[in-house]
């Protein structure tokens, strides 16, 4: 696998309470739950730069909310 | 990054190093494209010679060069490369968000999806006579379930397999789900961690 570099992370409390909270529902370490994270993060960033848009949708009450991603 | 791994070259009757690309790019895509498809016309073109018939793998009309642009850098789409003398001998495209399992007991769990897996076809025993190098679907497969590991999904590993592909994943292990009428009815096959960690062993 890719070599990796390591890096000091600085959470709060209430950061690292959900943190943990991801990481034992998704049954992941904390590291994976935030690489996870990262991936997702630079697939939602490309293709809102292509244009795209995010959406959360709710069928039963036939909504949709756009989500802004910073 | 590269990895050395292990092929079993028929032609030399013996084990050769071989090298895991854990990332290839567009370029790398095409010149493969051109490899094997120019490999594949000339296959073709002596079976019409010779007025046999050639059984051309289901992966035939992939285009790589196509699918890594499409992924392009992002990192959930990890396209792997096991090449020997600067040719892919297989190509193998991830997923590595978004994915879940289904088996009963892992249901929900996150999983690496094989997006899509092929070797060359001068490696394909419908396609040749005599194929050169075995074990380029086994070491990606391998590589797909270190991914997993490396990403914290325990070896969970999920696909749909091209029809020609079934005995080769039930050979490693893997449990089959069924046809699935939401992606073109193929077989849904899934590696569980137990499963994953006998097949690394």
């Amino acid at each position: 696998m890719a070599a990796k570099r390591t890096m000091t992370l600085n959470l709060t409390e209430a950061e690292m309470a959900a943190l943990e909270q991801l990481s034992t529902e998704k049954d992941m370490s904390k590291t994976a739950v935030l690489r996870q994270a990262l991936r997702l993060y630079q697939v939602i960033t490309a293709r809102l730069q292509d244009g795209e848009k995010l959406f959360f949708e709710d069928e039963i009450a036939k909504a949709k909310k756009e989500l802004v991603v910073l | 990054m590269t990895l050395e791994v292990a092929l079993e070259d028929r032609h030399a009757g013996h084990i050769v190093p071989a090298t895991l690309v854990e990332r290839i790019d567009v370029t790398y895509a095409r010149r493969t494209d051109d490899l094997w498809l120019t490999f594949l016309a000339a296959e073709v073109a002596r079976a019409r010679a010779a007025a046999t018939s050639l059984s051309l793998p289901e992966h035939a009309h992939w285009r790589w060069e196509r699918k890594v642009a499409a992924a392009g850098h992002l990192l959930p789409y990890p396209t792997l490369a096991i090449e020997f003398e600067s040719e892919a001998q297989g190509l193998m495209m991830l997923k590595t968000d978004g994915e879940f399992a289904r088996l009963p007991g892992e249901t929900g769990k996150p999983l690496v999806y094989v997006v899509f897996l092929a070797t060359a076809p001068w490696n394909l025993p419908a396609v040749v006579a005599r194929p050169r190098f075995r074990g380029v679907g086994t070491v990606l497969l391998r590589a797909a379930v270190e991914t997993s590991l490396d990403l914290g999904f325990k070896g969970r590993l999920g696909l749909h397999s091209l029809s020609q592909s079934e005995p080769f994943y039930a050979g490693l292990g893997m449990t089959a789900l069924g046809n699935d009428p939401k992606k073109e009815n193929l077989n849904y096959c899934e590696m569980t961690p137990a499963q994953a960690v006998a097949f690394v062993r």
